[in-house]
C-alpha cells in the first residue's frame, strides 16, 4: 500500500509483525514532502512505537483479521476454539492464552442461551491473539463464610470462581452465587442475580 | 488553550462570510480587481510534491497561478482571487483536498509589498472574525502583533550551526550537513531523510545536476521543516514570520537575487502555521521551463509520473512578457482556522459530506 492511505486503524507489517496505527498525523511544508507520523501498537505483543514515513514511500498492509468464535475444550498444551461462522476449529497456545484461560466458558454463561463470543485475531491466517469480553459472569465456587456483623466497606476476602481464579470479593458474597469479573483487571466487579 | 468545540453550521457560515468579505474590501481597498480563471486546466505548476486531481481532458487547478500570470502577461493590473483549488493526498487536521487560496499579485511592486499585505490582510481577519464568531467566555486568538524576517538560510543555521549559501549543489550540500555542529538537530534531520540523501544518489538524476540539486535540497528543506523550523516557530507563536530568500534550488517561480544565490521567495506563518507563499516572480521563460523540467526529472526519481508542461504559460511569458511584480498565495482556510482558535480545518471547513 501507498503511505497516503495511511489512517488511524489501518494495519501495516513491520519486520514480520501486524502493527494497527494508533495516532496518525499528517504534516507537509507547502512545496516540500509530506510526512506521515504515526504511532503504531504491535497487535500480537501490544508493544507501541513511533514511526514516520514519506510521501512516495511504500508499506506492506498487514493480513490481519479478526474471527468470532466460541470456546470448545483445553487439550494438553492449547485450547481449541470453533469459528461461529464456518465452524472450523482452530487450537491457541496455552502461551497465547494466557491469564485468559480464566475467563473461558464452552457453556452460555449464567442466565444466556448464546456461548461467549470471543474474537481472535489471524495473522496470515495463524491465529496470534485472543480478546476476551471485558466482563464475565462466574459462579463463586469456592469461598471463605463472611463474618455477621462486619459492615465496614472495602473489606474483602478470597473467593475462588469456577475456571480457578482466585479474586477478593466483599464480604457478602456465598459460595453458589454468580459475580461479574473484569477481565483486564482480573477483579470483582458486583454480584448478579441468576433466577433460577 | 481549553479545546475549542467545532463550529456549528450557523457559526461557520457566519466565519467565512466575514473572512470573506474583510479580504474582499481589503485587496480591493489597495486597488486590486478580482478575477476568476479557470477551474480546470491543461498544465498546473510543475511542483515535487503537490499532485493534481485529474479532470479529464485536464487537471484541477492545485493554485490559480499560472492562469493569473497569464492576465499579466496580457496587460491585466494588479489582481486577485479567491480561488478552490485541490492537491491530492493532502489530508490531515492542517491540510484538505480542496482548499481554498487567496492569490494576489501587485504589477510594478516586490515582495515586501506583499508581504505588507499579508500582515495587514492577517490582522483583518482576524478581527472580523472575531466580531463575527463572539463565544462568550473564550477569549478570541489574538493576531500576532509583530512580525519578523528571517532569512532561510539564517535559521538554517540557528538551528542547525551550519553555514550555507544557497548554490550548494547535491555533493556540496550533503558534505556541509555532515558538518552541521548542532548534533541533536543534525541527527534529526538525517533520520527524517531517511537513508540520508538517498534520492540525490539516483542515477536517473546523475544526468542532470540541477535536478539533482533540487532533489538534494528538497530533501533537506523538507526534513528541515519539521525537525528545526516547526519547532522554532512553535516557540514564537504570537509573533508572525515571515521566512525570506530562499536557496536558488528552492526558487519554485521566483525570480533570483541578482548578487546572492538566493531567489525573492518567502513563506509567512502564523501561530507556527505555514499560511502564504510569495515570489517576485520569475519572467525567464527559459529558466521558468528548466525548472518544470529539473522537477519532473525529480519526480522520476522518486517513481512520479510526469506533469505536463504549460507551454500557453511559457509563451505567454515569452512574449509578450511578464511585467515586473510580485505575488503571493494565501490559505484562507488556515486563516479561518487559526482565527477561529481550532486546531482541525474539519471544525471550521464548510461542508456537507458525501463526494469524497
Amino acid at each position: 500500500m501507498d503511505v497516503s492511505e495511511l489512517r488511524k486503524n489501518a494495519k501495516v507489517e513491520l519486520d514480520g509483525h501486524p502493527y494497527v496505527v494508533t495516532e496518525f498525523q499528517f504534516v507537509k511544508p507547502g512545496k516540500g514532502q509530506g510526512l506521515y507520523k504515526c504511532k503504531l501498537k504491535n497487535m500480537i505483543t501490544g508493544a507501541v512505537l513511533d514511526r514516520t514515513w514519506r510521501s512516495g514511500e511504500r508499506l506492506e498492509a498487514a493480513n490481519v483479521d479478526s474471527r468470532t468464535m466460541q470456546y470448545l475444550f483445553a487439550g494438553s498444551d492449547g485450547f481449541t476454539f470453533m469459528d461461529s461462522a464456518t465452524y472450523e476449529q482452530v487450537e491457541l497456545s496455552a502461551e497465547l492464552v494466557g491469564d485468559d484461560k480464566y475467563f473461558l466458558l464452552d457453556a452460555p454463561p449464567p442466565g444466556s442461551d448464546q456461548p461467549i463470543a470471543y474474537a481472535v485475531l489471524f495473522y496470515n491466517n495463524r491465529p496470534v491473539g485472543l480478546d476476551v469480553p471485558s466482563h464475565v459472569v462466574m459462579e463463586v465456587t469456592e469461598c471463605e463464610p463472611g463474618v455477621k456483623g462486619d459492615t465496614a466497606t472495602n473489606v474483602t476476602k478470597g473467593a475462588t470462581i469456577q475456571t480457578g481464579l482466585d479474586v477478593q470479593v466483599p464480604l457478602f458474597i456465598k459460595q453458589g452465587e454468580f459475580i461479574k469479573i473484569d477481565t483486564r483487571s482480573k477483579s470483582y466487579v458486583e454480584r448478579v442475580n441468576i433466577g433460577k | 488553550m481549553n479545546e475549542r468545540p467545532p463550529l456549528s453550521t450557523p457559526q461557520r457560515v457566519a466565519v467565512w462570510d466575514a473572512a470573506l468579505d474583510a479580504t474582499r474590501q481589503t485587496l480591493r481597498g489597495a486597488g486590486l480587481r478580482e478575477v476568476l480563471t479557470p477551474v480546470r486546466l491543461s498544465a498546473v505548476a510543475v511542483e515535487p510534491f503537490i499532485e493534481p486531481v485529474a479532470a479529464p481532458p485536464g487537471l484541477l487547478a492545485t493554485s490559480p497561478e499560472l492562469p493569473m500570470k497569464r492576465l499579466l502577461c496580457r496587460g491585466a493590473p494588479s489582481i486577485f482571487q479567491i480561488a478552490t483549488c485541490f492537491r491530492a493526498g493532502e489530508l490531515g487536521d492542517h491540510h484538505r483536498e480542496e482548499l481554498h487560496l487567496c492569490e494576489w499579485y501587485r504589477v510594478g511592486e516586490d515582495a515586501p509589498a506583499l508581504r505588507a499585505d499579508v500582515e495587514h490582510l492577517v490582522f483583518v481577519v482576524f478581527d472580523a472574525v472575531a466580531k463575527a464568531l463572539r463565544e462568550p467566555g473564550l477569549p478570541m486568538p489574538p493576531a500576532p502583533g509583530d512580525w519578523d524576517e528571517v532569512g532561510m538560510l539564517d535559521l538554517v543555521e540557528q538551528t542547525l550551526g551550519l553555514r550555507l549559501r544557497g548554490d550548494e549543489d547535491a555533493g556540496a550540500l550533503a558534505a556541509a550537513l555532515e558538518g552541521a555542529t548542532c548534533e541533536e538537530a543534525r541527527r534529526d534531520v538525517s533520520r527524517l531523510m531517511a537513508d540520508p540523501l538517498a534520492t540525490v544518489r539516483d542515477e536517473r538524476l546523475a544526468s542532470s545536476p540541477r535536478a539533482h540539486a533540487l532533489a538534494a535540497w528538497t530533501a533537506f528543506f523538507s526534513a528541515w521543516c519539521d525537525a528545526c523550523l516547526d519547532p522554532w516557530l512553535r516557540a514564537r507563536v504570537h509573533r508572525g514570520v515571515h521566512v525570506v530568500d530562499f536557496p536558488r534550488a528552492l526558487a519554485a517561480l521566483s525570480a533570483p537575487d541578482d548578487a546572492r544565490p538566493v531567489a525573492h521567495r518567502f513563506e509567512s506563518h502564523v501561530h507556527g502555521r505555514e499560511l502564504a507563499n510569495g515570489y517576485r516572480e520569475l519572467g525567464d521563460a527559459d529558466e521558468q521551463r528548466r525548472r518544470f523540467e529539473d522537477v519532473n526529472a525529480l519526480r522520476a526519481s522518486l517513481d512520479l509520473p510526469a506533469l505536463p508542461i504549460d507551454h500557453d504559460f511559457l509563451a505567454d511569458l515569452r512574449s509578450p512578457g511578464l511585467p515586473p511584480c510580485a505575488g503571493v498565495a494565501l490559505g484562507l482556510d488556515r486563516l479561518v482556522l487559526l482565527a477561529t482558535g481550532r486546531t482541525r480545518l474539519a471544525d471550521v471547513a464548510i461542508e456537507l459530506g458525501g463526494l469524497l
